[in-house]
């Protein structure tokens, strides 16, 4: 899987590199528009992560350019202007999702994994991890074949720690990823632990393995 | 002080009585004294014409047998020996009894001696005064109408004058009265042709062109500053996250990692906060549309629910009504997190919520510190009563901002124990 980045702060984008790099994608960095249509022109990438503000114009040029020649890429968008205007001038000219920074790397690529999912498995809905089985479709986790009663959330937390395997996820990230909108609301991070202990509980009924470790003081991980 | 506030108009009222009193009071006795000479004057003259007519027509050919027949025809005229030798004309007031109004008239009597036929008599001829106390009750009451019609024309005059001549003073008063520095720009002063009025504008323009530069500039601070941090609030928290991928950590430094990945949480929620109160400023929620109070409170009730779980408080809702209010979304739904947030942040372990919607308001009530906060400090920015709450001391301040904004009422009362906040929609 090959990514564009498109931005100037390069020591953001390095941590988005070696971030999703563990993951198996291929990242390239770019830090101007210019750079940006060098590449697009030569290479197709699964998706591109776009900031607005950058040194030689503006991000939406970019966006124009792929519309114009039908270039099937998805778009994040990842800026530090957030306003409703940016947000739907961007996504009208062909982004499919908007992140405001800072945003937590964790989130960054389950919304690329959802991205992709969305744009090239169409029809396939199905996430599969060892004995476990995401239907993104009908929101149902089967396990060991058994089917989960799961929650809404804990549905979104699996979903959120399968993307991140082998990632260490803090407390807040989690919490955060879980409040969408709401994350600006959050007061502590504590609710993450019932729901972290309710879906091992869950899964463990069905006899499936241990994947979710608790990591000291930080948070947890989804170990393969 | 206890003084009242007079009006203008009613200090210049006052001055024009009291003056007018003052003209009154000098110029009625001496009104009365020169009408009183005048009349003396003009009496005194008639009466020596009439002497003079008689000397020059009537004396030459006027015999003594003749003075008793003159004397009964005659009302005003008399002619009496002279007894006392008086030898000039003299003139002097005398007291009558008039028998016909019972009322003594004051006469000006003049007594000329005259020789009749080589013997010496008086010339005695009278003319009624004006009775002196119908004169006084006449020019009192005369005075009185005068100094009410004056009273009555300064009145209006003055009231008139003031309207006109004030006219662009209570403008501009009122242009300032209305002026609120974060909704509009500088305000339109009606053209004036008097200087004073002019000068008035001019600098109160220039102090408020001034004040709009001096508050733009810092709303765009606040505003690009808070967008500046973000990039490298992004690079903080990336690199944090790198961090934490790493598995030789020692215990000591993840808890210096978590410490730190909470505080750029909080700095990052902190600097969204204060984009939102910028946002406000430069008027970026104006689309309006009308929104269900219930249904807003309904829609969050369950991560709020969960929220409050963690320190096991009960929250309970009495929806009285079914509320609309005719707002911005974002920014009602904004306020009514807010609420709700305060209220479990401040809160004590198993604590209580109890949220209302009545008729045009909702309120909040919560358990916690057992002292009542000190209301004209809770509304400001930054103004954090428990300093080590989780809070930024901002959510109260955006509340305010945000019903101000919509000219709604929030108040803050201490009850039996209970926090209670309440929005007056």
């Amino acid at each position: 899987m090959k990514i564009l980045v498109i931005e100037d702060e390069q020591s953001f984008a390095n941590s988005i590199q070696s971030y999703l790099n563990s993951n198996d994608i291929l990242c390239e960095i770019v830090h101007t528009i210019q750079e940006a249509f060098a590449k697009i022109e030569v290479y197709n990438y699964d998706c591109i992560l776009l900031d607005l503000m950058l040194p030689d114009g503006n991000g939406y040029q970019i966006l124009k350019e792929l519309k114009q020649q039908n270039k099937a890429e998805g778009i994040i968008i990842i800026s530090a202007k957030e306003t409703l205007e940016t947000r739907i001038e961007g996504l009208t000219l062909g982004a499919d999702d908007f992140l405001t920074k800072p945003f937590h790397l964790s989130e960054l690529l389950v919304r690329i994994q959802a991205l992709l999912r969305r744009k090239n498995f169409n029809g396939n809905n199905l996430i599969v991890f060892n004995e476990i089985e995401v239907d993104l479709l009908a929101k149902t986790v089967k396990s060991n074949n058994i089917t989960l009663d799961i929650t809404k959330k804990e549905f979104d937390l699996l979903l959120y720690l399968i993307g991140n395997s082998n990632k260490v996820l803090s407390k807040s990230a989690i919490a955060e990823h879980l409040s969408g909108d709401m994350a600006d609301m959050l007061d502590n991070h504590d609710f993450v632990y019932s729901h972290i202990k309710n879906l091992k509980k869950k899964l463990s009924e069905t006899g499936g393995n241990d994947y979710l470790k608790s990591v000291y003081g930080i948070g947890y991980k989804w170990q393969k | 002080m206890a003084k009242m506030n007079q009006k203008l108009l009613f200090k210049t009222q006052k001055s024009y009585l009291i003056l007018s009193i003052i003209v009154f009071l000098i110029s009625a006795p001496l009104f009365y004294f020169v009408t009183n000479k005048l009349n003396v004057h003009e009496a005194d003259e008639t009466l020596l014409l009439r002497k003079k007519v008689f000397v020059k027509h009537t004396l030459p050919t006027f015999k003594i047998r003749e003075i008793a027949y003159f004397n009964k025809f005659n009302q005003d005229i008399k002619i009496e020996k002279n007894k006392i030798n008086q030898i000039q004309d003299s003139l002097f007031y005398k007291y009558f009894g008039e028998e016909l109004n019972h009322e003594k008239e004051d006469s000006r009597v003049l007594s000329a001696p005259i020789i009749i036929e080589n013997q010496s008599f008086n010339f005695i001829t009278k003319i009624n005064l004006v009775e002196n106390e119908d004169l006084i009750q006449s020019i009192a009451l005369l005075f009185i109408v005068l100094l009410i019609l004056m009273l009555l024309g300064l009145y209006f005059v003055t009231k008139w004058l003031a309207n006109k001549l004030w006219e662009p003073f209570y403008n501009t008063l009122k242009q300032i009265e209305s002026f609120e520095i974060d909704k509009m720009g500088s305000p339109n002063f009606v053209q004036t042709n008097v200087e004073e009025f002019g000068r008035l504008n001019g600098s109160i323009h220039k102090l408020i062109e001034n004040n709009l530069i001096i508050y733009n500039s810092q709303r765009e601070f606040v505003e690009n500053a808070a967008h500046e941090l973000q990039t490298p609030l992004a690079v903080f928290q990336a690199n944090i996250e790198m961090l934490i991928q790493r598995d030789d950590i020692t215990n000591g430094q993840a808890d210096i990692l978590i410490k730190l990945s909470e505080s750029v949480s909080k700095l990052n929620r902190l600097n969204k906060n204060l984009l939102l109160l910028s946002k406000i400023d430069n008027q970026y929620f104006a689309v309006t549309e009308t929104i269900s109070i219930n249904e807003l409170l309904e829609k969050n009730f369950v991560f709020f629910s969960e929220q409050a779980n963690t320190k096991n408080i009960k929250i309970t809702k009495f929806e009285d009504k079914s509320i609309f209010v005719k707002t911005n979304a974002t920014l009602l739904d904004v306020l009514i997190n807010n609420l709700f947030m305060n209220a479990i942040r401040h809160n004590i372990q198993n604590g209580t919520i109890e949220i209302k919607v009545a008729e045009n308001a909702i309120t909040f009530s919560n358990t916690g510190s057992l002292k009542a906060l000190s209301e004209d400090k809770l509304f400001q920015r930054f103004s954090k009563v428990n300093p080590s709450a989780q809070g930024n001391g901002l959510g109260l301040a955006i509340i305010k901002k945000i019903a101000d904004l919509n000219h709604w009422q929030v108040k803050y009362n201490f009850i039996g124990d209970l926090h209670v906040f309440s929005i007056q929609f």
